[in-house]
């Protein structure tokens, strides 16, 4: 609730008459710029507890050396870290680290691009029988349809129920002569006279 | 239901803890372009159901997209953090292989691993007190079997201070 002040204020708060050596200025707590002091505080002044100079004197001396030595103790460490951090950053087994790592990562870069190699040479064969796969059954496919053509055709010469009379006929009139030899070629050779 | 999906054992953190692709540090950016059907996208696709929850648990830092049906083939693209971009070709390789191969090219080994285990144990002494942030324990008060926190409960009188004093004072 009281704060200690030094500085711009102090000159200000010197002239409102306080009998203590150490200025002390309220701050604001539970209650507002506007409401009272409390009755049982009317009047008051409040006077900090006396000071031994003698014993001021040799706590000062006691206690900077003190906050000198601990000052000094901290900033050593801090030293210490931050050239600990600096060497791992920045020496000279930092460079030889990272010089291997980088080698490392070459090796292996390279192994990976092996790899992609290989699964290439792979993917072009695949490639490559699937087209033959595709072509041959576009293949087969222009086959049938030719067969199924053929059929068609086939069928026009058949002999029916209503032709059967008339290929009778025709059959009678053309008798034909099996009896007939061929060489090697397939070439008709020898032929009977038909009787 | 407590299960949701269709595998719900890779949302366990067991199932996370036991991923054992951790990047290196220069890696950045993972990227998969994998197909919804096809025979040869099948690894692919095992691998981003089953691997990816666990590299993005162990690397948190990495940015990880998935795109689909994009390249008639399936690949993996890493990009460093110099520029550098590694293709992997992954068409028709089974989802171990993959992750295997991964691990070899970008993952950190074993023996780094456990070197960055036993440097972070080093830093975390456990018998240190302070912040919660850096130390188990703050106050001995909160080990069993030691004295209570005389915050929460008053300390016995004979322990307290200004007993002490009195007696001390009393007996001279």
């Amino acid at each position: 609730m009281f704060q200690v002040i030094g500085g711009r204020s102090v000159q200000a708060a010197r002239v409102l008459a306080p009998r203590s050596a150490v200025l002390v200025e309220a701050v604001r707590g539970r209650k507002s710029r506007t409401d009272p002091v409390a009755r049982s505080k009317v009047g008051r002044i409040k006077v900090p507890p006396p000071v031994d100079p003698v014993e001021m004197v040799v706590l000062k001396e006691r206690y900077g050396e003190y906050q000198m030595i601990m000052r000094a103790l901290r900033l050593e460490f801090k030293e210490e870290m931050l050239r600990k951090r600096y060497e791992e950053d920045t020496g000279s087994l930092a460079e030889e680290r990272a010089r291997q790592e980088a080698q490392e990562h070459r090796v292996l870069m390279d192994l990976n691009h092996l790899e992609n190699q290989r699964m290439l040479k792979l993917r072009i064969v695949r490639v490559q029988k699937e087209k033959e796969e595709a072509d041959r059954k576009k293949f087969e496919v222009i086959l049938q349809r030719e067969q199924e053509q053929q059929e068609i055709e086939d069928a026009k010469n058949f002999i029916t129920l209503e032709n059967l009379d008339q290929r009778i006929e025709e059959a009678l009139d053309n008798p034909k002569n099996y009896n007939f030899a061929i060489d090697k070629q397939g070439k008709v050779v020898k032929q009977t006279m038909l009787q | 239901m407590p299960m949701k999906g269709r595998f719900p054992i890779r949302r366990t953190l067991e199932y996370l803890h036991k991923g054992d692709i951790v990047f290196k540090n220069r890696v950045k950016i993972m990227t998969v372009n994998y197909n919804t059907h096809g025979e040869l996208s099948e690894g692919a696709r095992k691998f981003v159901f089953f691997n990816i929850p666990q590299i993005q648990y162990k690397n948190q830092w990495v940015q990880v997209m998935m795109f689909k049906n994009m390249t008639p083939s399936p690949f993996l693209k890493f990009y460093l953090d110099d520029g550098e971009q590694v293709l992997v070709d992954v068409e028709g390789k089974d989802h171990k292989h993959i992750s295997d191969h991964v691990r070899k090219i970008l993952g950190k080994t074993e023996e780094v691993l456990q070197a960055e285990a036993q440097a972070k144990m080093q830093e975390s002494n456990p018998a240190n007190f302070g912040p919660r942030k850096y130390c188990l324990r703050e106050c001995i008060c909160e080990v069993d079997g030691q004295v209570p926190c005389p915050g929460t409960t008053a300390l016995p009188k004979e322990m307290t201070g200004k007993y002490r004093t009195k007696m001390a004072a009393a007996q001279e």
